[in-house]
């Protein structure tokens, strides 16, 4: 566990109102925050380790696979160079992401609510911050952070029924449960921007009364809120806060609409005409409510281009990236399967669908 | 695997279902600690929802009235938590009768627990399980709120809650009636009762089983009217149960013979049938009981257990 923020325990002592605690100050102190933000430089050092010594790890184990077999030829030694191939810090991305996209869809048949799914999906992705995909598959915690999540987010479901809809075993979905609550850092809270999205909801309608469609408003409401699971599914989550990831989805379903309230709430400047947005002077105007709203649109902006950078994995890349980690794990299966393929050439001289070996992988 | 030698673990002071305590000692810096360790076998669906909970929310609260988890590991397959060690809680002093305190040592351990429910509550979690069992006490005599194995987040309003919570003397009204929403509105009622407790030295409404729970809370404080709680029909039990009038200020004022106008305000304040007309932590905190003298003890002066 990370060390504690150690401060002035809060609410210890009378505070004058300009002290008051504020909601802000309240995330600062959760643990998605301390322990789950991160700058963008810091989440790529960290998945680069992760891989690294994952990484080397496999290589070792492949350097002493070949020497401990010196009857190997040299086509079959090339097959297993070109074949186990220890994955890329960008490819093991692509495939966590590729079962987190799963992991919401799933979710969905097994009816589980929304923030049900939004922690697993965070809870799996968080674990691959500190484990590499060429270490335990993906499909080995999949079910367990589902499960996992489930029981964090106050939704249980006993482990033999969910075992059953999910069509898995409940030593599979058990064995790596302790292993993701150290992954976890032991750190279970989450905040989704669900609740942040609920709040701008009714707060935009309260102050553009009048001026919004209530059933055009449902409509945003939908459509951001699906928008958000998408969200949820790229780094976003770690460079910024629900509320702001909730407005960069609600600035991309309606510009026009998330202006004129930024202009109302947060006393933002209409934008002067020449593309700038904003005059320099001012640009650090504050408003009542203490938000530099400039500032705001700024981070929303920032927020929104990571939003629209998403990763949308293809099922073939998975399958590939798969098949390598198989292949580095087992080394000996590259041979086994270069023999297959000359037994089969030999006897009915078809070649064999290149992709039988690692179709059989996939999940 | 560092963990396992920082902390020691030097008697076994409780044994539960689903936990064992032991006293320690963090080697790195002598200070005292309590460890729970958590039994992880036996549990057919992985690790228990009490332990999920109790790790869940303390380690978002820092708090100096709720208990501090220090350090979480796994050891053995078992998971441990490191705690302050608390040597003491609110009912060992409710209950030693060579024991004596005053109103102002009653302020102090109220105003802390309400401090620490305060933070809870915007940090958006229910105890729901408030009971002087629970209240902790350090040895520099600050009181804690502990045992969060029945906490979650507030309720979205859509979202269905369990009203089989909280430790039956306790419970809100709401919740002897079963309802599936309800807000902080019920911890406030918890602590009313322990304030009431606070001064009598007995349980204030000790229900035998359930039913007698609704009949006692209701002889004492009166059977509320959808008058006070419009929405009070709605519980299919509400038809069913003894109407009584509710006590009169002198009634009160007798049964709570020390307590100050305001103190009773307060009380009453926090054992409002109508969980919407309860008052929260903040209207409590700020209420004239804690402008008014005597001040509240200084923690580290309140009566402490007698050495043994």
């Amino acid at each position: 566990m990370t060390a504690k923020v150690k401060e002035e325990p809060i609410g210890d002592k009378p505070v004058s109102s300009s002290l008051r605690i504020t909601d802000d100050d309240l995330y600062r102190h959760s643990t998605q925050y301390r322990n789950w933000s991160f700058t963008p430089e810091r989440l790529d050092q960290i998945r680069t380790e992760v891989n690294a010594s994952a990484g080397s790890k496999a290589e070792k184990t492949l350097k002493q696979f070949l020497e401990s077999h010196p009857e190997l030829s040299r086509e079959e030694e090339e097959a297993v160079a070109s074949k186990a191939v220890p994955v890329t810090t960008h490819e093991e991305l692509l495939l966590v992401n590729y079962f987190a996209r799963m992991i919401i869809s799933f979710a969905g048949k097994m009816n589980l609510p929304t923030e049900v799914a939004a922690t697993a999906v965070a809870f799996f992705r968080r674990f691959f911050l500190s484990n590499s995909v060429m270490d335990i598959p993906p499909k080995e915690v999949f079910h367990t952070t589902l499960f996992f999540a489930c029981k964090t987010e106050n939704y249980f479901i006993g482990v033999e029924s969910f075992a059953k809809k999910a069509k898995t075993t409940t030593d599979a979905i058990l064995k790596h449960e302790f292993k993701l609550l150290e992954s976890l850092n032991f750190t279970l809270m989450n905040h989704h921007p669900y609740k942040a999205l609920h709040g701008f909801f009714l707060d935009i309608q309260n102050v553009l009364s009048g001026r919004v469609d209530m059933k055009y408003m449902g409509q945003v409401y939908t459509n951001c809120k699906k928008s958000i699971s998408d969200a949820l599914l790229t780094d976003a989550v770690y460079f910024y806060t629900p509320p702001q990831i909730t407005l960069a989805i609600l600035l991309m379903e309606d510009e026009a609409l998330m202006m004129r309230y930024m202009q109302l709430k947060f006393g933002l400047q209409p934008d002067n005409g020449d593309g700038s947005g904003q005059s320099s002077q001012d640009s650090e105007q504050v408003s009542s409510n203490g938000i530099n709203a400039s500032k705001l649109l700024e981070v929303i902006k920032s927020c929104r281009s990571v939003i629209n950078n998403k990763i949308i994995p293809a099922k073939d890349d998975a399958v590939k990236i798969t098949a390598k980690i198989h292949y580095c794990q087992n080394p000996m299966a590259v041979i086994d399967r270069l023999k297959r393929q000359r037994e089969s050439s030999s006897i009915a001289s078809t070649p064999q669908p290149v992709e039988t070996d690692s179709k059989r992988q996939k999940t | 695997m560092i963990a396992q030698t920082e902390y020691s673990k030097e008697k076994k002071v409780g044994e539960g279902t689903y936990a064992v305590v032991y006293v320690g000692t963090k080697q790195s810096n002598e200070r005292r600690i309590a460890i729970k360790e958590i039994k992880t076998s036996g549990f057919k669906d992985g690790l228990d929802m009490s332990a999920i909970r109790e790790v869940k929310y303390l380690q978002e609260m820092q708090h100096v009235n709720v208990i501090e988890l220090i350090d979480v590991f796994m050891a053995q397959s078992n998971l441990n938590l490191v705690l302050e060690f608390l040597p003491a809680d609110l009912e060992m002093i409710i209950k030693d009768t060579s024991i004596l305190f005053t109103q102002a040592d009653i302020k102090s351990w109220l105003l802390m627990t309400l401090r620490g429910v305060h933070h809870c509550h915007r940090n958006f979690i229910l105890h729901r399980d408030l009971k002087p069992n629970n209240l902790l006490l350090a040895p520099d005599g600050q009181l804690k709120l502990a045992d969060f194995g029945l906490a979650r987040n507030m309720g979205s309003p859509q979202e269905f809650l369990t009203s089989n919570v909280v430790t039956r003397w306790y419970r809100a009204p709401e919740l002897l009636f079963g309802a599936r929403h309800y807000t902080g509105a019920v911890d406030i009622w918890s602590v009313g009762i322990i304030f009431a407790e606070l001064m009598l030295r007995i349980p204030y409404l000790p229900g035998k089983d359930d039913v007698d729970q609704i009949d006692v809370t209701f002889r004492a404080l009166g059977t509320p009217t959808d008058r006070d709680w419009p929405e009070i029909s709605t519980f299919g039990t509400y038809n069913k149960i003894q109407v009584y009038p509710p006590p009169s200020r002198e009634e009160l004022r007798r049964r709570f013979i020390a307590a100050t106008e305001n103190a009773l305000d307060v009380m009453s304040g926090m054992l409002t049938m109508n969980p919407h007309k309860r008052l929260s932590p903040i209207q409590c905190l700020t209420s004239e009981y804690f402008v008014e003298l005597p001040e509240p003890t200084i923690p580290s002066e309140l009566p402490k257990l007698k050495q043994k």
